[in-house]
Parts: structure tokens; C-alpha cells; sequence
């Protein structure tokens, strides 16, 4: 079982030529998640989500705090689907995948090859990422975050650079291979539509990068696009985003 | 469960107007041979002007009886064989030992002043200076530490051919995208993975400006120092004709050197290169269609 406990986690970004000031993309977070659940980080731009999800994976240091994801007391093994779809152009698809990939055999094809019909795309294998639209290519990146088995799922906003209806379509796509899996997964947003459909728990964030709110949802699986009880929980969250941006607005910490 | 639906189709790999429509004429002044043609003709045709108003340069047709001759190797009037064969062989063969050495040594240089802060900052200046170095250089160095042996000319070669490969090679890794080295961090790719599919995949559009870049120079410097040092080879040749007054045979040489270097890019590099690229299927577009 895997568990991701940050404690505390700040991220100040030193100033640089274009910005003389200092930035702090995330103030003090705390947050724990245990098990197979989905958990969804929602906030505006600029609150610091992609830099939460950088130092959990380990590309980025946290300036104080600290964060550990573990699988077993050990270190997790991580799949991260970014905000683009991040292909080596010169590659094929599934080259791709074998990439990333822990071992290179037989068998290590046919799990590449078994992920992408998994997301929809078993002939494309050969194929080079320029020949995909966006959202093919988006949906090779969560194939490859797949094919680690990783023990963490870490997901910045896979869906926002694509059109309502692709970025539809690929939430099912998600949802379905979710479900088989039940990887633990850390899913960041700006989306509260799709931040209910797909998560456990929702945590929000506010400017700054420090917890606003944290809700858990407990409807059935898999939910549907415009279910009445999702739509319920979608205005209710965004209640409290509302209320979040009085307080920001009227300059009360928190609330 | 239905076959998964395709989102996205795939596009045309080549969105410019086909020449369905353009007369003959056109796509002959569009096409790239053919505009070569026209340009050597037009090149020949004031060659041959010029041989016509200064009488000290030599024709066309003189060049080509010379070169015949040296080719056949029959007499260019007393003593004077013709010799063509072995100063070819000699130079081609210098030539590619010096590729052989110089280019993955430049490409090994290059990726590692690309990727690592050390290796940038022990190798970086010596490239420049290298870099900037006039083949010339070389050829008297080469002269004075070797005499007039093989390995001044291949030195040469490899003296230039390095930067050129590590100038373009460290470029263009440094010009990978960050987010693709981020990438492969979080999924703790193995660095020998790394350096092949990433390093080496990302700089090898910049690899292959540096090799064509190397290629050319390399065959320049090879020639500028057989000319000055050494008693063989295609450079020595041309000279010889020089210091005997042979403009024909001086010419010829000369010509014949931008013949091969020619045909080497087109048969050789070109299609390497057009192999290498496969992934790339965006057109590129010309200015006069984006217009
Ligand atoms: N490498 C960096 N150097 C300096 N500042 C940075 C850097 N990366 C992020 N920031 C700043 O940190 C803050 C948080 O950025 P982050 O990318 O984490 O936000 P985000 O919540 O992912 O936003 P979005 O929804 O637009 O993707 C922003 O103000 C941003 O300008
Ligand atoms: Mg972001």
C-alpha cells in the first residue's frame, strides 16, 4: 500500500532577471494520502500545483518541509502524466514507452503494446508522435505512466492543453483504466467538473500554495459526465472557491 | 465494448498544395536539380568568359583535355606524366582516416560539454580556439612536428573536424527541451538510456549541421596543408601544376576537389540525413509559400 505524506512543504523560487521578487509557489502544505484512493488538488493558476507535484516526484527540491512517497516503507516507484505530452519526437510511440520502461524484452513490447490498446491506440506502436493529434499523444503519456506499474500516479492537468469533447473522452479513458488498477494517484487540476468526476477527495488550494479546503466524495464508480449527484458536489466546491476568493479578496487568511 | 474510438485522425504528413495544378514549368523552376543545373551552366558559361577576355586563364575545353591527359596519364609534354590515381587514393585516404578520428571524438566531446558543467568548463575554451584556428595553422605546425609525413595532413583533418562536431553536438543538447530531461528523471530512466535516446536523439539534427560542416572544412584543411607540406595527395598536385605555370592542371585539380566534396554531401550525407529525420514529417515550408 502506498502512502504519500507531505509535511509542512514550502517552495520558494529565488528571484530571477524577469521577476526581482521572489516567488513562493507553496506555503506551508500539509497533506497525507494512504491506499488506493484518488485524490484531486484543485486550485488557480499559479497555486503552486505543478510545483507539488515536481517535489513529489522528485525532479524539484522543496525549499523547507518535507514530502515522501512510499510503497511499503521503501520508495515508490512513480508514473506522471504531465501538463504536455512530453515524447521524444525522434522516437516512435513505442519506443516511447520502452523508454521509460524497467526492463527491455519480449515482454516488455507486449506490456507497452497492451497499455496503448489499453488508452485506445494499438496501431499507432510504430508511428512517430508528430503523426498524433494532441490528444493521442496525451493519451501515450498516461499509457506510459502506466506501463511502471507505478505505485504513485501523479497527473498535472493531463487534459487542459485538449477541446471539452477529446478532454471528455480521455477522463473515461482514465476512469476506466483507473478502476482496474486502483493506483494510488495524486491528480491536479483548475477543473472542479473534472476533479469531482474522477477523485476520492478534493483539496483546494488558494494562491500561495497552502490548503484551503479538503472534501471527500463518495459517489459510486464510474461516474457519469452530468450525473445529477456529481453536478450536486461540482456546485458545492465551487461554493466554497467562491467563498475562498471573498476571503483572498477581502484579505482573511483562510478560513 | 466497441472498438475504442480514434479522437484525433491522422493528419496529411505534408500539408503544402500538391503540384497537381502547376504547369511544367513551374515545378522544373521549382525543382531543386534542376535550378542546381542552371546554376553550374551559368557558372561554366562566365568561366569560360573570362578565359576568353584574360588569356591567362584557361579555358574550359583546356582544363578538360588537361585532365584527360592527367587521368590516362599520358604525356603533358617533356618529362611530365600524368599522374591522377594515387594523389586521389593518397588524399581520400587521409581523409578518411582523419573523419574516422575526428568525428566521434568531436561528437563525444560535444555531448559531454553539452551535458556536464565540468566537461564545459576543462573543454570549451579549447574548442573555441580550435574553432577559430585558420587550417593554414595546422599545416605549418603539422610540418614542424612530422616533417612532410602522412599524419600532418590527417592531424589537420582532425583538428578541424573536432570542433565543428563539438560545437554543434553541445548546442544541441543544450538545446534539448527541459521538460523532456524532467521527464526522464521522474521515471528514473538509466543514464546509458538516457544518453543514447535523449542526448544523442536530441542533438542529432545539430550532429549532422556539425558533420556537413566537418565534412566540408576537413576536406579544405586536408588541401591547404597538402598544399603547403606535403609531396603528395590532391592539394600537392594542384600546387605542383601552380609552381609549373599549368593553370589547366591547377584548375582542373581545384574543380575536381568541389566535384567530390559535392557529390559526397549528395549521395552520402543527404540521404543519411533525410534517414535520421524520418520522425520529423512537419514540411518545412519555404518563405515564398508562407507569403
Ligand atoms: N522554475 C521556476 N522559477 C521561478 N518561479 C517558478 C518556477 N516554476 C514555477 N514558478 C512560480 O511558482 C508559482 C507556482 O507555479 P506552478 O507552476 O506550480 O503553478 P500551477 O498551480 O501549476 O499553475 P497552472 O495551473 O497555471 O499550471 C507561479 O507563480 C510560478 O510563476
Ligand atoms: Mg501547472
Amino acid at each position: 500500500m502506498a502512502t504519500v505524506l507531505i509535511e509542512d512543504l514550502t517552495k520558494v523560487y529565488p528571484p530571477t532577471i524577469n521577476n526581482p521578487k521572489q516567488v513562493q509557489a507553496l506555503g506551508g502544505l500539509s497533506m497525507s494520502i494512504t491506499g488506493n484512493v484518488f485524490v484531486a488538488v484543485v486550485g488557480p493558476s499559479g497555486s503552486g500545483k505543478t510545483t507539488l507535484l515536481n517535489i513529489v516526484a522528485g525532479v524539484e527540491l522543496p525549499t523547507s518541509g518535507s514530502v515522501r512517497a512510499l510503497q511499503e516503507g521503501v520508495p515508490a516507484r512513480v508514473g506522471y502524466v504531465f501538463q504536455e505530452p512530453r515524447l521524444l519526437p525522434w522516437r516512435t510511440v513505442v519506443d516511447n514507452m520502452l523508454y521509460v520502461q524497467d526492463r527491455k524484452s519480449d515482454r516488455s513490447r507486449r506490456e507497452a503494446e497492451f497499455y496503448l490498446q489499453m488508452v485506445g491506440l494499438g496501431d499507432v506502436a510504430d508511428l512517430y508522435p508528430s503523426q498524433l493529434s494532441g490528444g493521442m499523444q496525451q493519451r501515450v503519456g498516461i499509457a506510459r505512466a502506466f506501463l511502471v506499474n507505478p505505485d504513485v500516479l501523479l497527473l498535472d492537468e493531463p487534459f487542459s492543453h485538449l477541446d471539452a469533447l477529446t478532454g471528455r473522452s480521455l477522463r473515461d479513458y482514465l476512469q476506466r483504466i483507473w478502476l482496474q488498477s486502483r493506483k494510488t494517484a495524486l491528480f491536479v487540476t483548475h477543473d472542479v467538473t473534472e476533479a469531482v468526476e474522477l477523485a476520492d477527495r478534493i483539496v483546494m488550494l488558494r494562491p500561495g500554495g497552502v490548503t484551503y479546503d479538503d472534501i471527500s466524495i463518495d459517489l459510486p464508480r464510474p461516474r457519469r459526465h452530468g450525473d445529477p449527484a456529481v453536478r450536486d458536489i461540482q456546485d458545492e466546491v465551487l461554493r466554497r472557491f467562491d467563498a475562498m476568493g471573498a476571503a483572498v479578496r477581502f484579505g482573511a487568511e483562510g478560513v | 465494448m466497441g472498438a475504442p474510438q480514434d479522437l484525433g485522425g491522422f493528419g496529411p504528413f505534408d500539408v503544402r498544395p500538391t503540384a497537381e495544378g502547376a504547369t511544367i514549368r513551374e515545378r522544373l523552376l521549382r525543382s531543386p536539380p534542376f535550378i542546381g543545373l542552371l546554376a553550374l551552366a551559368l557558372l561554366l558559361l562566365i568561366w569560360q568568359w573570362i578565359a576568353w577576355v584574360n588569356t591567362r586563364v584557361p579555358g574550359i575545353d583546356e582544363i578538360v583535355r588537361f585532365m584527360v591527359t592527367e587521368m590516362s596519364g599520358g604525356s603533358h609534354g617533356g618529362a611530365l606524366t600524368g599522374e591522377f590515381w594515387a594523389p586521389l587514393a593518397t588524399s581520400m585516404q587521409r581523409y578518411a582516416v582523419g573523419l574516422a578520428i575526428g568525428v566521434p571524438i568531436g561528437a563525444a566531446l560535444g555531448l559531454l560539454i553539452g551535458a556536464f558543467r565540468w566537461a564545459r568548463g576543462l573543454f570549451n575554451d579549447t574548442v573555441l580556439v580550435l574553432l577559430a584556428l585558420p587550417a593554414v595553422v595546422w599545416a605549418f605546425l603539422a610540418a614542424l612536428w612530422f616533417g612532410l609525413s602522412a599524419w600532418g595532413p590527417i592531424l589537420a583533418v582532425v583538428l578541424t573536424v573536432v570542433p565543428f562536431m563539438a560545437v554543434n553536438l553541445s548546442a544541441g543538447v543544450r538545446n534539448i527541451e527541459p521538460g523532456l530531461i524532467q521527464m526522464s528523471r521522474s521515471f528514473d530512466v538509466p543514464f546509458g538510456r538516457r544518453f543514447v535516446h535523449l542526448l544523442f536523439g536530441g542533438s542529432l539534427p545539430s550532429g549532422f549541421t556539425g558533420l556537413r560542416l566537418a565534412f566540408m572544412t576537413g576536406w579544405n584543411s586536408l588541401l591547404i596543408v597538402e598544399w603547403f607540406g606535403a609531396t603528395s595527395g590532391v592539394g600537392w598536385r594542384a600546387r605542383f601544376w601552380y609552381d609549373a605555370l599549368r593553370y589547366p592542371g591547377f584548375v582542373g585539380w581545384i574543380f575536381l576537389f568541389v566535384i567530390l566534396i559535392t557529390l559526397l554531401d549528395r549521395l552520402l550525407l543527404s540521404p543519411l540525413e533525410r534517414r535520421a529525420f524520418r520522425w520529423n514529417q512537419q514540411p518545412t515550408l519555404t518563405f515564398e509559400e508562407e507569403l
